[in-house]
């Protein structure tokens, strides 16, 4: 998913106006989401730029929705911060409407309302992930056209096209949660070493019935065993 | 239409009327003209009970320097700067339009404004133009939850960090950031950092310059140093080039005499109103 | 072709002691090189003690003055009191900001005494509103560029009227000498408390 928008580099638009032309500051990343036995996993590099420049080399692009329920995003650093925003209110409105804490699907679907009926002015990839009570721990994705599917392991972000061989021959169903932390952390890895648009640290999210756990890890930890075959 | 006898008030917003005529004029090839930029640089940086803001005090057009001294750190609440950087115009509106809503926020809920709030109001105001105000901002300020800094960028993306520079001299001022920014420092390290990182631009950066503004923020107390370092100085002028009276052709002349009618000077009683700024 | 550089002008204001001047030429163009006027002043008088001058498009020149009086006579009757060149100066950046999408082209320069204190205020504006107010001189217009270096030079503190009358005279005239598209002659507005004075220059007529 490409996510540099260079707005204009004129410095007047059509209509004689002055026109600020920086260019937008995008979440490059590389976001992962993965379900395992009894919850699920977030992982995400943490650098944003506005083209060749880092922005933020410790962005924290796993945001909170509710206490169960995170979500990954990639591409305008604006417009998903917007929608982020938009969508955490909504649900803080559905918890104090119906006292209870709203389910993944329809935070999953509140996100897509946005994305898809904006869809022609948002540049913006979502992976939303949670648990909750009726479906256990879940993924997500919306793409950037709208779409709204869920998946068993879902990716997004620039770094993400580096690493579809590795995730499709390392991803297994029901891992437990350190199985699960060892892949993510890996993927991560791989796509920050070879994708420009990301890097800076790792950060990781396991959500499960008791909340979220986070932790951080620094690329440099892990940069000579991700690169050496798996045994 | 209400005519000339009662005039409306004008609709409160942007206004458009010039656009179609302005799109023919540059369709007929005239070149418009550039506003003002602050080809800047602003840092602000976060240490344990407090937070620092600098800039630099230069505002270019094109290649000429508008203002040599001009004032890039804006007052938002008594607890609260920012600093800006990008169309002049821009930051420069955007921060009053959040002023004036901080203080009605303030008014109705009895309390301190928070800087969340601050940074909320500004994002959602940059991202409603998508980018189109180019404002891009440094906020830093003091409340409730201790010392907090957030930069805010012209597409509406907000980001919360330690230390961060905003403008065309950024990455000279991130270099000396990057090396020497610690969570602890005194505040005299610490304002010491943020000049050299404003001072950074102001020498690497052709968009900077002039002087080093400093504001620092802690609980209940608000240092404004402007200038804090007067990095560049005018040469001083050996002589003068007065020209002496009576050098320049006048072809008329004409005195208005002013008469004042009245003086009025009324004294307020009461409390008067809250203006600083 | 600018569009800021279709009719030409430029103008210019000085902080004295206890007095402000402010000057503009009188050529008007269209087309650049095409002089069609040369009585077309580009300061305009809103109050005893205030002055501010409009340079760019000749056509907006007239419209913003029209516009500025409009609100300025709206202020004054709904407020009973004489504007200052403060609030004057926010009306103008507002009324210039309101059409931040679509702007007038022009970049204005406001000078005056402010009406309680008698305090000499000057200021300019780029197209869209973003308001300066230095400490010295303020400039605009096609030969702006020129008039920076005139002033940076000339340019000294606490001047009587008379020398400060001196000082803005030969700015305006020397820079208006080197841009073609102003010029042909010059008017200069010396502003006391007690007093207006308004001269117009003898300059070159090429």
């Amino acid at each position: 998913m490409t996510s540099v928008t260079v707005l204009s580099q004129k410095l007047f638009d059509d209509y004689g106006a002055p026109v600020a032309f920086e260019e937008e500051v995008s979440t490059g990343t590389t976001i992962l989401a993965c379900e395992y036995e009894g919850g699920v996993m977030i992982a995400a590099d943490s650098r944003t730029s506005t083209g060749s420049y880092v922005a933020n080399r410790a962005a924290d692009k796993l945001s909170r929705v509710t206490d169960y329920i995170y979500c990954c995003r990639s591409g305008s650093a604006g417009d998903t911060q917007a929608i982020l925003e938009m969508v955490a209110y909504q649900m803080d409105f559905y918890r104090n409407e119906n006292n209870e804490e709203p389910t993944v699907e329809i935070v999953a679907a509140a996100f897509q309302d946005i994305c898809y009926r904006y869809r022609d002015q948002l540049v913006a990839g979502i992976l939303v992930a949670g648990w909750d009570k009726v479906k256990g721990g879940q993924v997500f994705s919306i793409p950037l056209g709208g779409m709204l599917i869920r998946q068993k392991f879902a990716m997004s972000g620039s770094g993400s096209t580096f690493i579809f061989g590795f995730t499709d021959s390392n991803f297994k169903e029901n891992m437990t949660e350190e199985e699960c932390k060892n892949f993510l952390t890996r993927a991560v890895g791989l796509a920050i070493s070879r994708d420009g648009s990301s890097g800076g640290v790792i950060r990781l999210g396991s959500i499960n019935q008791k909340g979220i756990t986070r932790q951080m890890i620094k690329f440099s930890e892990i940069s000579d065993t991700i690169l050496a075959p798996a045994n | 239409m209400a005519g000339v006898y009662a005039v409306e008030r004008p609709p409160s917003g942007f206004n458009f009327e010039n656009c179609r005529r302005n799109k023919s004029l540059i369709e007929m090839g005239f070149q418009p003209p550039r506003a003002q930029k602050t080809g800047t640089t602003i840092v602000g940086a976060l240490f344990k009970d407090f937070v620092v803001l600098g800039a630099d005090t230069r505002a270019t057009s094109d290649s000429i320097v508008a203002d040599k001294n001009c004032d890039k750190i804006h007052y938002l609440a008594k607890n609260m700067y920012c600093c800006g950087a990008g169309t002049a115009a821009d930051t420069v509106m955007t921060t009053d339009m959040i002023r004036s809503q901080l203080e009605l926020h303030r008014m109705m809920t009895k309390r301190q404004p928070r800087v969340v709030t601050a940074n909320r109001m500004l994002k959602q105001l940059l991202f409603r133009y998508h980018g189109q105000i180019g404002a891009a901002l440094v906020l830093g300020g003091f409340d409730v939850d201790g010392p907090h800094l957030y930069t805010v960028a012209p597409h509406g993306s907000t980001d919360k960090s330690p230390y961060t520079t905003m403008g065309s001299g950024s990455l000279a001022a991130m270099s000396v950031l990057e090396q020497r920014w610690r969570p602890n420092l005194t505040e005299d390290e610490a304002k010491q950092l943020v000049r050299d990182a404003v001072a950074g631009g102001v020498f690497n950066d052709l968009g900077s310059g002039s002087h080093v503004d400093l504001c620092v923020i802690k609980k209940d107390k608000v240092d404004y140093m402007r200038p804090y370092d007067i990095a560049n100085v005018k040469g001083v002028k050996q002589g003068k080039y007065v020209y002496p009276r009576g050098t320049t052709g006048v072809l008329t002349t004409r005195v208005i005499p002013l008469v004042v009618e009245s003086e009025e000077v009324k004294k307020v009683s009461g409390e008067a109103m809250d203006t600083s700024a | 072709m600018s569009i800021m550089s279709y009719n030409g002008g430029g103008v210019v204001a000085m902080k004295g002691k206890n007095c402000v001047a402010i000057a503009c030429d009188l050529r008007l163009g269209v087309s650049q090189y095409n002089t069609i006027a040369t009585d077309f002043e580009k300061v305009f008088q809103f109050g005893p003690h205030l002055f501010c001058g409009l340079p760019g498009l000749a056509t907006d020149t007239l419209t913003v003055k029209d516009k500025l009086r409009f609100r300025l006579n709206m202020y004054e009757l709904k407020e009973d009191r004489k504007m200052s060149p403060q609030v004057f100066t926010s009306m103008l950046s507002n009324l210039l900001y309101e059409r931040r999408f679509g702007p007038y082209f022009i970049e204005p320069v406001i000078a005056g005494l402010d009406p309680k204190t008698g305090e000499p205020y000057v200021a300019s504006m780029d197209l869209i509103g973003c308001p300066e107010k230095p400490e010295d001189f303020v400039v605009s217009g096609t030969c702006g560029p020129q008039l920076y270096g005139m002033c940076e030079a000339l340019y000294e503190p606490d001047q009587g009227p008379e020398d400060l009358f001196e000082t803005i005279s030969q700015a305006l005239v020397n820079a208006c000498d080197r841009d073609a598209i102003s010029g042909w002659g010059g008017v200069v507005y010396i502003i006391e408390k007690d007093k207006i004075t308004r001269k117009t220059l003898k300059t070159r007529m090429d």
